[in-house]
């Protein structure tokens, strides 16, 4: 290290670019909240698609209108939608260097994944109430 | 000084300084933990892009039978159900990982050889939860 004597590196050039990113903490604990409720959440999911396999459109229109189907598949596709969007902010901000298109990318990540949530949120209760 | 010390001196300082960069995915023999790190990113990626089936299913059934109609037939078309298995694997074992990784939040697990056990464990684990729910539709349809 350059703490050694014979190291040959510069005080300044074994210094430089350390230090504390100062952020990211946020934004684990955001992952592993929303990661927990879609724990239960992709179990009802997954537990009401099954229930409906097989089924007709009037059936399946008609179960998931109901109260509990409804608010399973709404929290699952909100949460689901947001804990996307932050993971994929993670693998944007890693592999695109660029600052220009790293911006574009982060929002276009923002842009979809909004879309994705506000369609699922739109069908479902268009489908509880129509 | 020295020699080297004394070009040093003389040489102009630059902004930035180049540092050779340690070498990674060319030396490292690929391990079942880090086939599984990169994994969890790529059915967490795959999931992503994944949910327009979702979105595309869930508009179609709020606006009529049929386009509900259209969008069964498609994703119920042996390409359709081959994606959506896919779509299932990549779910679950997303999952398993998800599980494993608040396992290491709490600090345990990550000693050999409970994280190359962690590690099978969330890979069978999610092969088998896909199977069950395809055996599921299987008998169902």
């Amino acid at each position: 290290m350059a703490n050694d004597k014979n190291s040959l590196r510069t005080p300044l050039g074994s210094i430089r670019y350390l230090g504390s990113a100062r952020s990211g903490t946020a934004h684990m604990w955001a992952v592993r909240v929303t990661a927990t409720a879609l724990f239960f959440l992709v179990i009802g999911f997954v537990w009401t698609l099954l229930s409906l396999v097989g089924s007709d459109y009037a059936t399946v229109r008609a179960t998931l209108g109901q109260p509990i189907p409804a608010l399973v598949m709404l929290g699952f596709t909100t949460l689901a939608a947001y804990h996307m969007m932050i993971g994929m902010r993670v693998i944007i901000e890693d592999y695109v260097p660029d600052p220009h298109q790293r911006e574009w990318a982060l929002i276009a990540n923002m842009a979809f994944s909004v879309f994705v949530g506000l369609a699922c949120v739109y069908a479902i209760l268009k489908i509880s109430f129509t | 000084m020295s020699d080297a010390t004394a070009r040093a001196a003389k040489r102009p300082r630059t902004t930035t300084a180049e540092r050779p960069l340690s070498p990674h995915l060319e030396i490292y023999k690929p391990m079942l933990t880090m086939m599984m790190s990169i994994a969890h990113r790529i059915t967490g990626a795959a999931l992503y892009f994944g949910s327009v089936l979702l979105v595309w299913w869930l508009l179609a059934l709020a606006t009529d039978a049929g386009s509900f109609q259209t969008a069964s037939a498609v994703l119920g078309s042996w390409f359709g159900k081959l994606v959506l298995f896919g779509f299932t694997w990549a779910l679950f074992h997303h999952l398993m990982g998800g599980v494993r990784h608040f396992i290491w939040d709490m600090g345990k697990g990550l000693d050999h050889p409970e994280r190359e056990q962690l590690a099978q464990l969330s890979l069978i684990g999610g092969l088998v939860l896909t199977l069950l729910v395809w055996i599921a539709v299987f008998i169902k349809g």
